[in-house]
């Protein structure tokens, strides 16, 4: 059975980071796209946010001193940040089915470089950050919303749910990889429900009182919120309220992305 | 031939669960010689330390201790340049159902770093060569078990590998599906691929490998030419059907050339100490007694009987 | 359906024909309790998420409840408590539906219909199983806010009026999601229905008076029967036993599981014939 041809001649071609990269992020787009049950509440969810949390908590704009005569404009960049946050913990989802299915197992088979593996659903989520936010906005523009900075007040709004997505995908991945089942979703969806709802999601921190207050003020998402609203508020966008949010982001994303970096590689240790 | 340059070679290779008193021994210290262009075959009952095996030698998993080299390269050091000459495809073919299967060949492409322009081609050739042509735009949810593990092995052959690991490949298939596999296997083997193989079907092992090695609770038991090792568990069986009248008279006969053997109903059975070669003197024996030898089957050792020998137990569901 | 299998584990065998239907019921709401507290994962949540966002409200709508709209209360946890055990009840009794479209989906729904257990045994069974972890749910949050400074007007007389109309809401809801369990089969159905549920909650006067919303906003609230449930709730809380606020509190959801049942008996109807 054996032929005496000459050993094949070592593969020695390397694959270019940028193109699995792509070939991830493209699959794991076209995916999601596939599975409507996971997809439409992905966007319907942050829609509905926006506009319930405005239609109920209408009142609390008449409360003085209230940054916003629109309490769309109050709730519309919270709802966006809700649907960024999950769009990166879907990518965690997805990453706990493919290790359950042992389809991960395939991907890792692969040359690929490692950092790709990361960066491949990394920009699967924020292209899908960027399509949540533009429909919340569109909606959103439909019942109320006005921008106040326009475009490029609109643009911390992109920039701030970029960051979210990027450190929710580090945050879901990691978790995906240490826990490999679903174990993990419950905990991203919670751990990341709290921080975003311990801010002044709700209402400005000067209306606050006792522990909330205290809280909302050290927790770094309450800077990424106040971001993302910039351009929806009354008060004139400065510096100030401007890079306390971008720290904060860049800071978060690197930890959870290193986080998943790490737990990737200790994937083959168990 | 250096060692280096064999397909695959395990020194003392070691992977342990747990730990204190839960450790787990899945695979203690095993040893593997493959040699470029043969097709080994690792058998074993589940849990016996084949996949795990396999998972070290294939980079997905970090030995606990030993060496291991795949296609040259150290499978912890040099683990990228390990993955860029090894095809696998892995146990139950877990392919993403929500993927059609050209989408997944294109994705493999990519990720094996094929130049744009062939990744079209090579998917269509690979599709056609498994016989999945018409199904290539179909999701994988849609296919069948077979259709799956041919898939399966397309895809871990869009980079022309040289070596190619099987993990159980036609488990739970059915025999059709089996033996179309097992064709393929055997195409891409004369093409020049190495082939390990692992799995638990005794009689896959004896159609496929050129060598085996049993493993079992994580420790090679038996390594060798499936024809070796069934020729070391012993004699071969020759079974007898003679009249009923002159039963007793040929099993006296018989007796003189080895210890008898439990047969079917209506024959006799001895295991022939001077082996095959045997065969013409018993014949001539009976004649001259004046027997009438009505069938006369002589049946090798299985690697039934070579498992069975080398781990006190019978594989189940094994053919006798 | 085939031939009579195997049955039910928690079926008695020989059971008094007389007794057998009250026997099958109470055995079939003990493994709906118990399936529900084996699974802390989703019975947390139904505890957990109300306390939660009864906690962030009170600390960001302090100031809230001085503006016009708002009923006199001391704070707004008060006014929250209603809301909250509605949301409660929402989660808790979506987990009992889904246990049983996942009764359906493996196939212990059918053991049991095959067995010979009542066919109303198998849903009241479910049903009360709901209710009793209503009325505990909505007895927990009045105890864990209580130290927090909780205060209930209508006394104990409230709190047993909160624990009846939590029981009834947790009948209805726990209905309707049935029927969606018994239409699908699909444990998934279930969980995507949930949604709607929330939909409904958030457009209701749930966590703002009706008063302080405007236009489409506050009709929807206004038609909203959940409105209504949780304002006579709430007056229970803030003002004090009444007629009005018993009646709101009670009759509200004793019609909406009027309907739900109607409409659950529908799809069992429906799933009997289909199988």
């Amino acid at each position: 059975m054996r032929t005496d041809q000459a050993a094949r001649p070592i593969n020695t071609r390397r694959t270019p980071h940028s193109a699995a990269a792509v070939g991830l992020a493209k699959r794991s787009i076209v995916n999601i796209t596939r599975l409507p049950s996971a997809f439409l509440p992905s966007v319907l969810m942050p829609v509905f946010q926006s506009i319930a949390f405005a239609g109920t908590f209408f009142a609390i704009i008449q409360i003085p001193g209230f940054p916003t005569d629109r309490s769309i404009n109050w709730f519309l960049p919270l709802g966006t940040l809700m649907g960024a946050g999950f769009a990166g913990i879907g990518i965690g989802f997805s990453t706990i089915r493919d290790l359950e299915t042992g389809f991960y197992d395939r991907i890792r088979l692969t040359p690929a470089p490692r950092s790709a593996l990361i960066t491949g659903p990394l920009a699967a989520a924020l292209i899908r950050a960027a399509l949540v936010t533009t429909i919340v906005i569109i909606v959103g523009l439909i019942f109320g919303a006005r921008p106040t900075h326009g475009p490029t007040g609109v643009l911390f709004l992109y920039v701030a749910a970029a960051g979210i997505a990027a450190l929710g995908t580090g945050w879901g991945l990691g978790l995906a990889f240490r826990f490999r089942d679903m174990r993990a979703a419950a905990i991203m969806q919670l751990t990341f429900f709290l921080l975003i709802f311990l801010t002044d999601a709700q209402t400005p921190l000067f209306i606050m009182d006792g522990w909330l207050e205290l809280v909302a003020r050290i927790n770094p998402f309450t800077n990424v919120i106040r971001l993302a609203r910039l351009g929806f508020l009354d008060a004139p966008i400065t510096w100030n309220n401007i890079w306390g949010g971008l720290i904060a982001i860049v800071a978060i994303s690197a930890l959870t992305l290193t986080f998943a970096r790490r737990s990737l590689a200790r994937l083959s240790d168990s | 031939m250096s060692e280096t340059a064999l397909p695959i070679v395990a020194e003392g290779l070691q992977r342990y669960f747990g730990s204190g008193d839960n450790i787990v021994k899945a695979v203690d210290g095993v040893d593997l010689q493959i040699q470029p262009g043969e097709i080994f075959g690792f058998l074993g009952p589940n849990g016996a330390g084949k996949s795990t095996t396999v998972r070290m030698l294939t980079t997905l998993l970090r030995p606990t201790g030993g060496k291991g080299r795949v296609a040259g390269f150290d499978i912890v050091s040099e683990a990228d340049s390990v993955r860029r000459n090894i095809g696998v495809a892995l146990q139950d073919a877990a392919i993403d159902p929500l993927m059609t299967g050209t989408e997944l060949l294109r994705l493999q492409a990519v990720l094996y770093g094929l130049p744009k322009a062939q990744h079209h081609q090579r998917a269509g050739e690979l599709l056609e060569r498994v016989g999945l042509t018409a199904a290539g735009g179909r999701r994988v949810g849609t296919y069948s078990g077979g259709m799956r593990r041919r898939l399966d092995l397309a895809l871990s052959l869009i980079h022309e590998p040289s070596v190619l690991f099987l993990d159980e490949p036609t488990t739970g298939l059915d025999p059709m599906s089996r033996i179309s596999l097992w064709e393929e296997i055997r195409r891409l083997n004369n093409d020049g691929t190495t082939v390990l193989l692992t799995t638990q079907y005794l009689e896959e092992a004896d159609q496929l490998a050129e060598r085996i090695a049993i493993i079992d609770h994580g420790v090679i038991v038996r390594k060798g030419r499936p024809t070796e090792l069934k020729a070391e568990v012993g004699s071969p069986t020759l079974f007898v059907t003679v009249d009923e009248s002159t039963h007793q008279i040929a099993t006296g006969l018989l007796a003189k050339f080895g210890e008898l053997r439990p047969s079917p109903e209506g024959s006799l059975g001895v295991g022939l100490h001077e082996g095959p070669s045997a065969v013409s003197n018993v014949v001539r024996e009976l004649d001259d007694a004046g027997i009438t030898v009505r069938n006369l089957e002589l049946r090798e050792p299985s690697l039934d009987d070579v498992f069975a020998e080398a781990t006190g137990y019978r594989l189940e569901g094994a053919e006798s | 359906m085939t031939s009579p299998v195997t049955t039910a584990p928690l079926t008695p065998t020989r059971a008094p024909a007389e007794t057998s239907t009250i026997a099958q019921t109470w055995a079939l709401s003990v493994r709906s309790i118990q399936s529900l507290l084996r699974q802390p994962s989703l019975i947390v949540p139904s505890l957990i998420f109300p306390l939660f966002f009864a906690a962030l409200g009170t600390s960001s709508f302090s100031r809230a409840t001085g503006l016009p709209g708002f009923p006199a209360v001391d704070s707004y946890l008060d006014f929250a408590l209603a809301g909250a055990i509605v949301q409660g009840i929402l989660f808790g009794s979506t987990t009992g539906a889904t246990a049983l479209a996942t009764d359906i989906e493996n196939g212990f729904f059918d053991r049991l219909l095959a067995s010979p257990s009542t066919r109303t045994g198998i849903i009241v069974g479910r049903m009360a199983g709901g209710m009793a972890y209503g009325a505990f749910q909505t007895l927990f949050f009045v105890l864990v806010l209580l130290p927090f400074g909780l205060s209930i007007k209508g006394g104990i007389g409230g709190v047993v009026g909160l624990m009846v109309s939590g029981t009834i809401l947790a009948l209805a809801i726990g209905a309707l999601m049935s029927a969606m369990a018994l239409l699908t089969g699909s444990a998934e159905a279930v969980q995507g229905a949930f949604p709607l549920l929330f939909i409904a909650l958030f457009f209701s006067s749930a966590f703002f008076p009706r008063e302080t919303m405007s236009g489409i906003y506050g009709t929807m609230a206004d038609f909203n029967p959940v409105s209504h449930l949780v304002e006579g709730m709430r007056d229970l809380v803030i003002e004090g036993v009444s007629a009005s606020a018993l009646a709101r509190a009670i009759l509200v959801p004793a019609a909406l599981a009027v309907v739900s049942i109607a409409l659950s008996l529908r799809a069992l109807r429906h799933r009997l014939g289909a199988s």
